[in-house]
């Protein structure tokens, strides 16, 4: 859409949207410039939510950071927690008893219907229509009862350890799990009815902040963002961990349904439906869940070899990669986080400008952003 | 846009809005769907793997300090003294819970798995300095001198015993004195 | 009124030493804090209504702890209002800062006098009945803009200009849609209309039932008047996820108070235009309230008039739970290519219809096939 505004010549305003605003997700703050409703330009000013992390991260032994991670991105702590597992893994080449790593595949995606849940909820409060929102709530808080009855805590789980996870599954837990399922998958439809095909909701979405697939790759765009964008790129497919090879499902991609590949509605149908799929993984999990132990030997002392690895796994907001360099001794030399967020940060200011102001709420909550991700 | 295109649009948003409203009211008259839990008079079951506020049962701790180490945030504090059979007595076993993330960390370390999670959740104070547990209610210092007293006492009484041994040529009265006097020490106690 | 209190001379020899002028007056300010009373406790029911529609529809259970289910809630969020300190940011215009609340909430507040909410109940029977609301309503936009300017925030202005392109706009396709039902009565009262509506055709005598164009009309209408008194999925103005809270984020206390009930008065004025207009206003079906004694015949038809617009306020309070807000730039479109256009050719359609069939309508014209 274009508007015109050549015509008359008008003053520009510098608005402060945050840190303190409703639809931020957080305390991200946007510098508009605008020209009465238009803005030409948006940049997005990051570090509010800094707590240095990665500092943190090299003070600490590799046990304690665990629980550091579920404050990395707080929606998805399980799937945080269970990066950092594999990265350490993979750095210190521990073999992972096989339940556990199933134990893993039905935590994080719980987390990612819990994580993609608030992701719509919040994203149709900011478009207006409350109601969906509670909705979504609610039903992420049986995904929370579920991971409490599983590890005693409903939002900073700290579930997964070095070598495994804290604990087994308690009885009726995988039951539950199922029952969990067979609520959901009918309330997807739901959603669809009450609100994704809504024309209004269409029309706030569709053909707004299109991201072409070349710029979604180029800037490094991950995750749904990048499905979003019609790329299907899924590290759970194309870069295959754990034990993901065994299960069926399949990679959701923005096919411009209602609009153009790659615009803000496509982002979020592709995380509905990932939804599903999610749903279909779990199922798959927990009928085939093997028993055994959930805990590799691992040494107190943990002190793993000198070198360096780097591991990145499928996060909700994309790809949540962990750099980590080990001088043999308990900490590590140093760590780098990369994430989804932090990265779809960079195209906001390309993709926002000539939007209008109420596009820029729905960008932001188009491109998911979580601001300790971006802080860390 | 056509004259199709344009009443399509029509069409679309009333069918659409309906199909919504259809929704919402469905809800709205189903009392059944009502998932709020009124808080302070009902509560959720909480499962037995809950993490809450921490407890130690300062009878089995050892004051062996893992649980100090482990913590990443470094909110459990602990004073100990060795005490006279030579194990470790704890002088004061606090944990700042207005700090604590309730990672379990230090729960899973614990040798003698005297520190739990309990399913408390619930309190409240208007100054963060309050939010710690204090587990011995005794003064620290208080405890750190019966302790020393007591390390003294039984020094001297090896001591003494020593110099019975060493002395036994000694008059059996002094080391009789000195026994009946760490005899007497040791009930006030 | 000054017929009013001839009569009420008449009948009450106490009162004949007294000044026609007086009686009037008197007459005038009881009528105002009459409907005044009722304005107030619509609107704080209605809040409570609203936020309990809301946790009914979000599965949640809405107020509960003032008062036996919460029915006092309303009062402890007036008291709280009032108590409220009252904030002028600093470099507020304050004397426009002061005024805006007054302007909107006299704008919705005065058109309750035109409201026929009984046979013989309505505060001032103005021959000009439905124009008046419109302008008179008209005076919210200044009062949003003056409170968007004054506030000297930049998301408030927004919000002001917004709500000023917005209720321009969208006056037009109000007033055209409100004039099948004025046709269809050849008046503009609202007394005369509701009265045309009347008959003993039942519910088929309202002139939602008229013929196809009028049908149209009221739901033109009812989607029109939602956008002009700023309710959601049009509430653009305020626009909570966007613009903070709009033209109103920088008051407080007993100003904000003002605002939010006008919002109210706004939605029951929608509420009672409608009814009156589409939905036959106080007639009873099959029956002829204003045959009754006075007092049966005005508390019948009061009850029925309020029943009609109540629910009309829980419809759109349905809708405001259910559907997400337009954009700005759709929010114009809607007005200029939708509602305009369609409301033009409604009203060229009820006028052909009007002149076709000689003001009969459908339900009228079957009746007379049946003898
Ligand atoms: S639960 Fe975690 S943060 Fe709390 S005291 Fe234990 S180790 Fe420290
Ligand atoms: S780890 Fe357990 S035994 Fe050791 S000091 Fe802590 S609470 Fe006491």
């Amino acid at each position: 859409m274009t508007v015109r505004t050549d015509a008359l010549p008008t003053q520009e305003m510098t608005i402060n949207m945050g840190p303190q605003h409703p639809s931020t997700h957080g305390v991200l703050r946007v510098i508009l410039t605008t020209d009465g409703e238009v803005v030409t330009r948006a940049v997005p000013d990051v570090g509010y939510l800094h707590r240095g992390l990665e500092k943190i991260g090299e003070r600490v032994t590799y046990a304690q950071f665990m629980p550091f991670t579920d404050r990395l991105d707080y929606l998805a702590a399980m799937n945080c927690n269970c990066a950092w597992a594999w990265a350490v893994e993979k750095l210190a080449k521990i073999e992972v008893p096989e339940r556990a790593e199933y134990l893993r595949v039905i935590v994080c995606e719980l987390n990612r219907i819990s994580s993609h849940l608030i992701a719509f909820g919040s994203y149709t409060a900011d478009m207006g229509a409350f109601t969906p929102f509670l909705y979504a709530i609610r039903e992420r808080e049986r995904v929370n009862d579920l991971f409490e009855m599983l590890c005693g805590n409903r939002l900073t789980y700290n579930y997964a350890r070095v070598g495994g996870v804290s604990g087994d599954a308690p009885p009726g837990f995988l039951e539950k799990t199922k029952e969990f399922l067979d609520y959901f998958e009918p309330k997807l439809d739901e959603y669809n009815n009450l609100i994704s095909y809504n024309k209004i909701f269409v029309h706030r979405l569709a053909n707004v902040a299109v991201i072409p697939a070349e710029e979604a790759v180029a800037y490094g765009l991950t995750g749904p963002n990048l499905r979003g964008s019609g790329v299907p790129f899924d590290l759970r497919k194309d870069e295959p961990y754990s034990v993901y090879p065994k299960f069926d499902f399949k990679v959701c991609v923005g096919t411009g349904e209602r609009g153009t590949p790659g615009d803000c509605f496509d982002r979020y149908m592709v995380r509905i439906n990932e939804m599903r799929e999610s749903v279909r993984i779990v199922r798959q999990a927990v009928a085939r869940i093997p028993d055994g132990p959930v805990m590799a030997k691992v040494p107190r002392l943990f002190k793993p070899p000198a070198g360096e690895a780097y591991f990145r796994s499928e996060c909700p907001r994309g790809e949540t990669g962990i750099y980590l360099i080990s001088d043999g001794s308990v900490n590590p030399f140093r760590l780098k986080i990369r994430t989804g967020s932090f990265v779809a940060m960079n195209i906001f200011e390309k993709v926002t400008r000539g939007l209008m102001i109420a596009d820029i709420v729905a960008v932001i909550g188009s491109l998911d952003i979580i601001l300790p991700e971006i802080d860390r | 846009m056509g004259l199709k295109e344009y009443m399509n649009d029509i069409v679309e948003a009333v069918t659409t809005t309906a199909k919504g409203m259809r929704i919402t009211a469905r809800y709205g008259v189903d009392p059944k769907e009502e998932v709020t839990l009124q808080y302070p008079e009902e509560r959720w079951e909480i499962p037995a793997g809950y993490r809450g506020f921490l407890n130690n049962d300062v009878k089995t701790c050892t004051a062996c300090t893992m649980c100090v180490k482990v913590c990443p945030v470094d909110c459990i504090s602990l004073e100990s003294v060795r005490g006279a059979d030579k194990k470790m007595v704890l002088a004061s076993y606090d944990i700042n819970i207005g700090r604590c993330m309730y990672c379990g960390l230090c729960v899973e370390v614990c040798p003698p798995k005297s520190l739990k999670h309990t399913s408390g959740y619930e309190m409240a104070s208007v100054a963060r300095g309050e939010l710690i547990l204090h587990f011995i209610a005794e003064d620290a210092a208080e405890i750190k001198a019966r302790v020393a007293r007591q390390v003294a006492e039984a020094a001297v009484k090896a001591e003494a015993a020593k110099a019975a041994d060493l002395s036994s040529d000694l008059s059996s009265e002094a080391a009789r004195a000195a026994k009946e006097e760490a005899a007497k020490g040791e009930p006030k106690k | 009124m000054e017929a009013l209190a001839r009569s009420l001379m008449n009948a009450v020899p106490l009162l004949a030493g007294v000044p026609l002028w007086a009686v009037t007056l008197l007459l005038i300010v009881a009528a105002a804090v009459v409907i005044l009373v009722f304005a107030l406790t619509f609107e704080g029911v209605g809040s409570l209504v609203l936020r309990k529609v809301a946790g009914d529809i979000q599965a949640r259970i809405g107020p509960n702890r003032v008062g036996p289910n919460g029915i006092l809630q309303f009062l402890a969020d007036g008291v709280k209002l009032v108590l409220k300190e009252d904030i002028i940011p600093a470099n507020a215009d304050r004397l426009l800062f002061k005024l805006a609340p007054y302007f909107v909430f006299v704008g919705s507040f005065a058109a309750f006098v035109v409201v026929p909410f009984g046979v013989g109940l309505i505060a001032a029977d103005l021959n000009i009945g439905i124009y008046y609301v419109m302008a008179v309503t008209s005076l919210v936009v200044v009062g949003v803009l003056l409170a968007g300017w004054a506030s000297n925030n930049k998301w408030a202005l927004l919000g002001g200009m917004r709500a000023a392109a917005q209720i321009v706009s969208y006056e037009i396709p109000v007033g055209m849609a409100l004039i099948p039902a004025v046709l269809v009565a050849g008046s503009l009262s609202l007394q005369d209309i509701v009265r045309s509506q009347g008959g003993l055709l039942g519910i088929f005598g309202w002139n939602l039932f008229h013929n196809p164009f009028s049908f149209f009309s009221f739901f033109l209408y009812f989607t029109a008047a939602q956008a002009e008194t700023n309710q959601t999925p049009f509430d653009l103005p305020e626009a909570e996820s966007e613009l903070v809270s709009g033209y109103n984020v920088e008051y407080s206390g007993i100003r904000f108070g003002l605002f939010f009930l006008a919002e109210f008065g706004d939605m029951f004025i929608v509420a009672a235009l409608a009814t009156a207009c589409f939905l036959g206003g106080w007639n009873v079906p099959f029956f002829h309230a204003a045959t009754l004694p006075w007092i049966w015949g005005n508390l019948l038809s009061l009850g029925v008039f309020l029943a009609k617009a109540f629910t009309m306020v829980l419809i759109m309070m349905w809708v405001r739970w259910t559907l997400p807000r337009l954009r700005v730039d759709q929010l114009m479109r809607m007005a200029w290519k939708y509602l305009v256009p369609l409301t033009f050719i409604n009203l060229l359609g009820v006028s052909l219809w009007l002149l076709v069939f000689k003001g009969k309508g459908i339900p009228a014209m079957i009746a007379s096939l049946f003898g």
